[in-house]
């Protein structure tokens, strides 16, 4: 159905072997239902990992329900955010609320390598997988837990939406750059930033988790707090406040780099430009034809005499150039004259970016509710290993039969 | 010299990095926290240029020091024809490489795949670059705020209407490290099961679509082109950052009416709870204007802690928006052991960003950033088996420090 990510154009072979996936030997039970864990399980099930994903018979995983819906019909199965999180997944409908329910997941975890939850503490030992006794009842069993704020949240930090844990990280306070201090504070991009970021850094853990294991046979129980991921996104900069080697204070701009880089209207869009050294200056003198406002400027101004008064007229200078300008235009002329400038794309733009094609980073997926659809894929190209989309998201309870009847006497040398 | 054992799951692992900055040394420190042997190949010649950020002594830089933690450090000049050879012969022994050079400066220092794979043909070898290495962007190169604006990220982030606002400048890199130390594993993983190694392209640009990949689909399944929504949710309301005491910030969020009702009666607003104006999501997402003005007033000139922890205890998810004083100072996050002190040479010890996971039998975190050239007698002795005269040869001829 689908193409794996990178064709021949994109990725050439380097080695000259047909790709193995790289995660075919791993068995996953995914118990997760909101995006963090449902994007880690995909991470791994792109790369073939045989992810069963345990649904609630009936309504299925809440994300089922949420957005981008498509927009034709009532269809319980028309959700765009599920059909994207949950690619190359099975699903196992199976009611975790009753003791032959958690008994049937027993059998599954007798069969599995690693298990994704990202629901809140203590709601795993609900479900029999204490992980206080992991070691002592699973030893070989990988079990990944994600929640807002780890495993032992204070009494203040046991409620969380996404908006809040971005808030409650350092990067809420800081966003956007350049912020109007009388202005809220703003959320990330997209509703689930956090959620994605978490996903990755458990997928990270797993793999590394799966790597030992394959050698020494024995499992880790993993406590991934999406408040302490967005921090430790911030090393830079938090390392060195916590040292003490920068300065804390109560404003907004801290993270703020100086100078006068930053987002610019064109005629028909927006363009970031980056100006930090004399050769980005000498290249905006080029784009703009030498304009009489940037003569007094010294060559040297960006990193040695960068005043607020000559910022602010820099900016003035650009905006009033560009605002007539067309962007793709701009953009192209600024590429080639080496000056460092982007388009705030959307995903119109992305869907006809040269360079996403290129790369095939977009791939055709055939759902059979929301019909065939461009899926944004994989960032990494791998040579003899691609992530690929073999099957798109499961129907609810599409594997359960095929799952359950697995059980009886399957061992591992069965799977397809 | 040698270099204890410190545990975790990437423990015999060995990774040797050509990185600068923030993103190649971020997928290293990860790789590093998760127990791997990070060696960081440098000379004087051939900085991390992070390294020279802000201070004279190259040993001493804060934005270096925060990125490299756990890492060795070993200088060895590649440009010159013996310090690519010694290059090749520690990649020889080893697992990773990971860099994130300009665009063709691998291979014009003699170490791009092809040549590497011939002396190590398993290598894992990692090229990050902000639009990948091939293709007709691959010349270009940028910072972080650059390729989050291509990405799409940029404009999502802004007030409902006008102009885009963006991230923070510092979003990106880490993002786009712990995306790449991802794939390294991965291969890793197919290594163990196959016996062959990899080449991997990792676009910047691409890492930070993926972060907003529920957005692409909106646009491939409906046509919709989602922008800017200030601090709105289509799913919640109220859903925003609301002003308190002092300048400081409260984010809230009501994901149920079951939280709506709660968060009225916190206000002392018994009559909002089951006002039918504000009963359901459509209800309050129709007046959501009105719903933000009411909370506004009645945080504006409260404390945001107390307003955070006394939300929390009615079940309402809410936090104060964490200025640098207070991230530095969080009880959950110190709690957690994020801040784990390493050794240091003039202060005794010094905190640094551990990992953000825990896990059990995790690497020990043992060790802050590398002076340059602090472990080249360890490499060139312990991993390379050189004689000391090998090595004082090499010394005196300006190949290794």
């Amino acid at each position: 159905m689908t193409a794996p990510f990178g064709d021949a154009a994109a990725s050439p072979s380097k080695l000259g072997v047909p790709p193995v996936p790289a995660l075919s030997q791993c068995r996953i039970v995914e118990l997760a239902e909101t995006p963090s864990g449902e994007y880690c399980g995909k991470l791994l099930s792109d790369f073939g990992a045989e992810v069963i994903k345990i649904e609630i018979p009936g309504s299925g995983s809440p994300t089922r329900s949420l957005g981008p819906l498509a927009s034709s019909g009532g269809h319980p199965e028309r959700s765009g955010l599920f059909a994207y999180l949950n690619t190359n997944k099975k699903s196992v409908a199976l009611d975790l609320s009753t003791a032959s329910g958690t008994a049937t997941l027993s059998l599954l975890l007798d069969q599995a390598d690693a298990v994704i939850d990202d629901h809140p503490p203590g709601w795993l030992k609900g479900v029999g997988l204490d992980p206080g006794t992991l070691e002592a009842g699973r030893p070989g069993l990988v079990l990944c837990s994600i929640t807002d704020f780890g495993q032992e949240p204070l009494d203040d930090r046991r409620h969380a939406e996404d908006l809040t844990v971005f808030h409650g990280s350092g990067w809420g306070y800081h966003t956007p750059g350049g912020g109007d201090d009388t202005q809220p504070p703003l959320n990330g991009p997209g509703r689930f930033l956090p959620s994605y970021e978490a996903g990755l850094e458990a997928a990270l853990c797993v793999a590394a988790a799966l790597y030992d294991r394959a050698s020494s046979q024995t499992g880790r129980f993993i406590d991934i707090s999406k408040q302490a991921v967005l921090a430790s996104r911030l090393d830079y900069v938090l390392g060195q406040l916590v040292a003490g080697d920068m300065d804390v204070s109560p404003r907004r701009g801290v993270f703020d780099l100086r100078g006068p880089a930053g987002i610019f209207a064109c005629r028909d869009g927006y363009v970031y430009v980056w100006l930090s050294e004399p050769v980005h200056w000498q290249a905006l003198g080029r784009l703009l034809g030498g304009p009489d406002w940037m003569r007094p400027f010294p060559d040297r101004w960006l990193e040695r005499e960068c005043t607020a008064e000559r910022v602010a007229e820099c900016r003035r200078g650009i905006a009033a150039w560009l605002k007539d300008q067309a962007r793709d235009k701009v953009v192209e002329d600024a590429q080639r004259l080496g000056l460092t400038l982007a388009p705030l794309n959307a995903p119109d733009d992305l869907l006809m970016s040269p360079q996403y094609l290129f790369r095939a980073y977009f791939a055709e997926v055939t759902h059979p509710v929301l019909g065939t659809a461009m899926y944004p894929t994989v960032p990494y190209r791998m040579s003899a290993s691609p992530a690929r989309i073999d099957a798109p998201a499961p129907l609810l309870g599409q594997h359960t039969e095929a799952g359950f009847a697995a059980l009886s006497g399957n061992n591992r040398e069965d799977r397809p | 010299m040698t270099i204890g054992p410190r545990g975790g799951p990437l423990q015999g692992v060995r990774v040797v990095e050509f990185s600068k900055v923030w993103a190649g040394p971020f997928a290293g420190k990860l790789l590093a926290f998760l127990g791997a042997e990070v060696i960081k190949v440098e000379s004087r010649g051939a900085l991390d240029v992070s390294r020279i950020y802000g201070v004279g002594d190259v040993d001493k830089a804060p934005g270096f020091r925060a990125v490299n933690p756990q890492k060795l450090g070993v200088q060895i000049d590649v440009k010159t024809k013996e310090g690519v050879a010694l290059v090749l012969d520690l990649l020889g022994k080893s697992d990773v490489l990971i860099e994130n050079l300009r665009p063709g400066a691998m291979k014009r220092l003699g170490l791009d795949y092809e040549t590497v794979r011939a002396v190590k043909p398993d290598i894992i070898y990692v090229s990050m670059s902000m639009y990948g290495e091939e293709g007709p962007l691959s010349d270009q190169t940028g910072y972080a705020p650059c390729f989050a604006a291509f990405s799409g990220v940029s404009r999502l982030v802004g007030p409902e209407a006008g102009k885009p606002a963006g991230m923070s400048v510092r979003y990106g890199d880490s993002t786009y490290g712990t995306t790449t130390a991802f794939a390294a594993v991965v291969a890793l993983m197919h290594r163990r099961q196959t016996g062959i190694g990899q080449y991997i392209d990792v676009s910047a640009a691409e890492c930070l679509t993926s972060m907003v990949g529920d957005t692409i689909m909106d646009f491939t399944l409906n046509g919709r082109v989602q922008g800017a929504n200030g601090n709105r949710h289509p799913e919640m309301a109220p859903h925003g950052v609301y002003p308190c005491r002092d300048g400081e910030w409260l984010s809230l969020a009501v994901s149920s009416d079951r939280a709506w009702r709660a968060l009225a009666l916190a206000m002392d607003r018994p009559d909002l709870a089951e006002h039918p104006q504000f009963r359901n999501l459509a209800n309050r997402k129709a007046r959501e204007d009105e719903l933000d003005q009411l909370i506004a007033a009645w945080t504006t000139s409260r404390d945001a802690g107390d307003l955070a922890a006394l939300l929390q205890a009615h079940g309402i998810a809410a936090a104060k928006s964490l200025s640098s004083v207070d991230l530095v100072a969080d009880p959950q996050l110190w709690a957690r052991g994020l801040f784990p002190e390493v050794p240091d040479r003039d202060s005794g010890t010094r905190p640094i960003v551990g990992p953000s996971w825990r896990m059990s039998r995790g690497a020990a975190i043992t060790a802050g950033a590398p002076k340059l050239g602090e472990h080249t007698d360890y490499v060139l002795g312990e991993i390379l088996g050189l004689s000391p005269e090998a090595q004082q040869k090499l010394a005196d001829g300006g190949i290794t420090r």
